[in-house]
């Protein structure tokens, strides 16, 4: 008897292991479920409808689509019962991709949590998304000057500080010259410019990465703020940009609930959405895209194939402090037209987390920023419908983005592998 | 090569620290008089808002007697917050110009600078120390305690000590009114407030906005909704800051999508993001703590009125009789209707659309108000 269970546990040892991973995930399945159901069914009157408006606030001429109208506890019931049988199916058969069961086990509960807050009452759903999209965007951007750097093998802390230059920038050229354009075109410019000087400290100099970066952010901080209090404030007429108009992409712009949410933004959106698709491309189906991941991964080898590895390092860096310079010009121009101190509050940062998680890939990285920007949105709905719907305080509801973003690196993401090089400066032998 | 890296390096973190502490210290770091030259008639290069301290209207005093000295801790937001910091520092500028004092503002980048700002101005020997905020009032306490000799008034919070006056406003009466107006301006019988931080000068607010609601509901039998604050359970919309203008406009966009036409936003400059996206839409916002039409006119035609907390009656008064010999240490200066410490400002470009019958109804309030005829509160 012992020796039968001594050989069976030793031919299927990593088995047994993988199996008792598999029984967790299933566990924590069902555990959802019977969080769906204890907290929110048996919370929820039957007759109670959640409602979800799915059309702008604005006066704009799009189709008009009616509000989605749910029986609040019938719907409840479905979502758990729709986990309860994903949790049973992982524990039988087990997910092959089970991360991706885990995500849709995860959305289904944020969907339950909605319905069950909105019983009785009503939100715009659509209100949510374009808060989404809106506090995602300055994150996407410098998410994306994280990729751009760190690809070529520099690691980009100082993008918070870059945003900063930016914003300040955008809103002083836009001031000026009375073109706000320009202004987008300053901040990109400023933000090039301190890519180069990190460039220069790491690539030239050898300076650790992560104090370069930290040294420009301090930098930047103090030189924005000195600027503001010295010649913004007692000025107004440097600091007053105006906004970018939206634009309204014809026949786009006019698809329920993607056009308003997707469509009909400012140039800074557009920008991001550009810079998302065209950074993906470059990096995966060009010839320069192909150099800068061979110089992140392996440097030596790509130089010894002829690549010159400082210039590609030299440009990916640039590159990247000019998209976070436009992420920057966002702040401003993109949503008040006017700068003031130390506005960025962290987006920068919070936007590095957003590359980790998107595993140092353009879309990976943007859709990162989108489960952050919606955790921001959802939270301020929350917010908003008070406590007789949603019994929890509003200081504990302000951290969800934090929370989200924690659980978010430590848990679903668990260890991701950057690129090789990343943070190693290259020196010729 | 390796001695260059530091010389270049050690430039660069020279000069950021110096630019981070002229950033977050004095406004005008080369006018910020030194304590060692501060009692030299000469000095005093005050900042370019003053007046050149020989035009002082005090012709009897001695140009060797020292000034009444004034320094100011602003809280976070800034000195030209548009709001409630400027308000404050402008009662200083009004008593530099009107009573010929010394005054210095030093802003606080954030919470841990406050008591550091303190002990500045106790090491400058100022005569006066004003703290504007609630969140300063730790660290207002503990410096008074700390040195009971120096005097402190403290902007929205009550005395603490024998050496501090409190400066209290009941904002609540003017926002009682605001509600009102609010409900009665409404087409769509939605409106919202939110707030930067559930603190009770931010919440005083949101309270008597209610309050205003729910009596022009009982009055006109009407049913206009409030989203963003509930006074029975005390809490509400809050973005958890009082920097990020970006908050402001997502925020207001947020409420706009839930159906409200007019928001008061009580979180200092993230209201002005607020501001923007209404201008955008053609929607009502309404300012606080000065009159933000005057303060902020790049958003003209989106301030409906501003709720006014008159800090710089306050701090001027303050001033005034702390230099008269008259400081009011332990006690508390309390701003109301009645003594045009709290108010509405004009309603500028919304003069000929707010109906007469609601301006009328609105004077009865203040009135009913300061004849104790409604209770506020």
């Amino acid at each position: 008897m012992t020796a039968i269970t001594a050989t069976s546990s030793t031919i299927s040892l990593a088995e047994q292991k993988e199996r008792r991973r598999a029984m967790i995930y299933g566990l924590f399945f069902l555990g959802v479920a019977a969080a769906i159901f204890f907290l929110f069914v048996l919370n929820t009157n039957a007759e109670l409808v959640s409602t979800f408006k799915l059309n702008p606030a604005t006066k704009q001429k799009i189709v008009e689509i009616p509000p989605l109208k749910l029986p609040s506890r019938t719907t409840l019931i479905i979502l758990g019962l729709l986990v309860a049988a994903l949790g049973v199916y992982q524990m039988v058969r087990r997910f092959e991709r089970v991360n991706l069961a885990l995500g849709v086990v995860l959305l289904f509960f944020v969907a339950a949590f909605l319905v069950w807050a909105t019983r009785g009452k009503s939100i715009s759903l659509l209100g949510i998304f374009t808060f989404t999209v809106a506090a995602a965007t300055p994150i996407g951007f410098a998410a994306l000057s994280g990729v751009m750097c760190e690809r070529s093998g520099v690691i980009n802390i100082a993008i918070e500080g870059q945003m900063l230059a930016g914003a300040m920038l955008a809103v002083v050229g836009s001031s000026l010259t009375g073109n706000k354009y320009i202004g987008l075109a300053a901040a990109m410019l400023v933000g090039g410019v301190l890519g180069l000087v990190l460039a220069v400290l790491a690539i030239r100099f050898l300076v650790d990465q992560i104090i370069a970066g930290v040294a420009i952010n301090i930098f930047s901080i103090g030189i924005t703020s000195f600027i503001s209090q010295r010649y913004l404030q007692p000025i107004p007429e440097l600091n007053s940009g105006g906004v970018l108009p939206k634009i309204a992409i014809p026949g786009l712009s006019q698809i329920p609930l993607i056009g308003p949410v997707f469509f009909n933004q400012n140039m800074v959106v557009y920008l991001l959405f550009a810079s998302v698709i065209l950074i993906h491309f470059m990096l995966w189906y060009t010839r320069w895209g192909l150099r800068t991941r061979a110089v992140g991964e392996h440097p030596r080898a790509a130089d010894t194939l002829g690549i010159n590895v400082f210039k590609v390092r030299y440009i990916n860096v640039i590159i990247g402090g000019m998209v976070a310079g436009v992420g920057g010009s966002y702040f401003t121009i993109g949503s008040v037209g006017r700068f003031d101190e130390l506005l960025t509050a962290g987006k920068g940062f919070i936007g590095l987390a957003a590359m980790i998680f998107g595993r140092w890939t353009p879309l990976g990285a943007y859709a990162a920023s989108l489960i952050f920007g919606f955790s921001d949105a959802l939270q301020a709905k929350l917010q908003v419908l008070g406590q007789a719907q949603v019994p929890i305080p509003s200081e504990f509801l302000l951290i969800t983005p934090y929370v989200v973003t924690m659980i978010v690196l430590a848990g679903v993401v668990g260890r991701t592998i950057p690129p090789a090089a990343d943070g190693q400066p290259y020196v010729k032998e | 090569m390796k001695q260059r890296i530091f010389i270049i390096l050690t430039l660069l973190l020279f000069g950021a620290m110096v630019l981070a502490a002229c950033g977050g210290g004095q406004a005008e770091p080369t006018e910020a008089p030194a304590p060692t030259k501060a009692p030299e008639p000469t000095q005093a290069p005050e900042p370019t808002q003053a007046p050149e301290p020989t035009k002082a209207p005090e012709p009897t005093k001695a140009p060797e007697e020292k000034k009444f000295s004034v320094g100011m801790v602003s809280d976070i937001g800034g000195i030209d917050d548009k709001s409630f910091n400027q308000t404050a520092w402008k009662g200083v500028q009004d008593a530099i110009e009107k009573l010929g004092i010394d005054g210095t503002f030093l802003e606080s980048q954030q919470q841990t600078d406050y008591e550091k700002n303190i002990n500045e101005f106790l090491a400058q020997g100022k005569d006066l120390i004003i703290t504007v905020g609630f969140l300063l009032s730790d660290a207002t306490t503990k410096a008074a305690e700390a040195n009971p000799d120096a005097h402190f008034a403290i902007v929205d919070f009550p005395s603490t000590a024998p050496n501090v006056q409190g400066m209290l406003f009941n904002v609540t009466e003017a926002t009682f009114l605001a509600g009102y107006l609010a409900a009665g301006m409404s087409e769509t019988g939605v409106v919202c407030t939110y707030g930067g931080i559930n603190i009770p000068p931010v919440v005083d607010f949101m309270v008597g906005f209610q309050n205003g609601v729910e009596y022009y509901n009982e009055q006109k039998g009407a049913d206009v909704q409030l989203l963003g604050w509930d006074n029975e359970t005390q809490d509400g919309l809050f973005t958890g800051n009082f920097e990020s203008t970006d908050d402001g406009r997502r925020f207001a966009e947020n409420l706009f999508d839930e159906g409200c036409d007019v928001i008061l936003p009580v979180a200092g400059p993230v209201g002005l993001g607020s501001a923007a996206a209404a201008q955008e839409r053609g929607l009502m916002i309404i300012g606080v703590d000065t009159d933000q039409y005057v303060s902020a006119p790049e958003f003209a035609d989106a301030w409906l009125t501003s709720v006014l907390k008159n800090m710089d009656v306050a701090v001027f008064d303050t001033i005034k009789s702390a230099m008269e010999g008259n400081f009011k240490g332990g006690d508390n200066y309390i701003g109301t209707l009645a003594n045009n410490g709290v108010g509405l400002a004009p309603f500028h470009e919304f003069e000929d659309k707010v109906p007469d019958d609601l301006k009328a109804e609105l004077e009865q309030i203040k009135q009913d108000i300061i004849d104790g005829k409604i209770q506020v509160k």
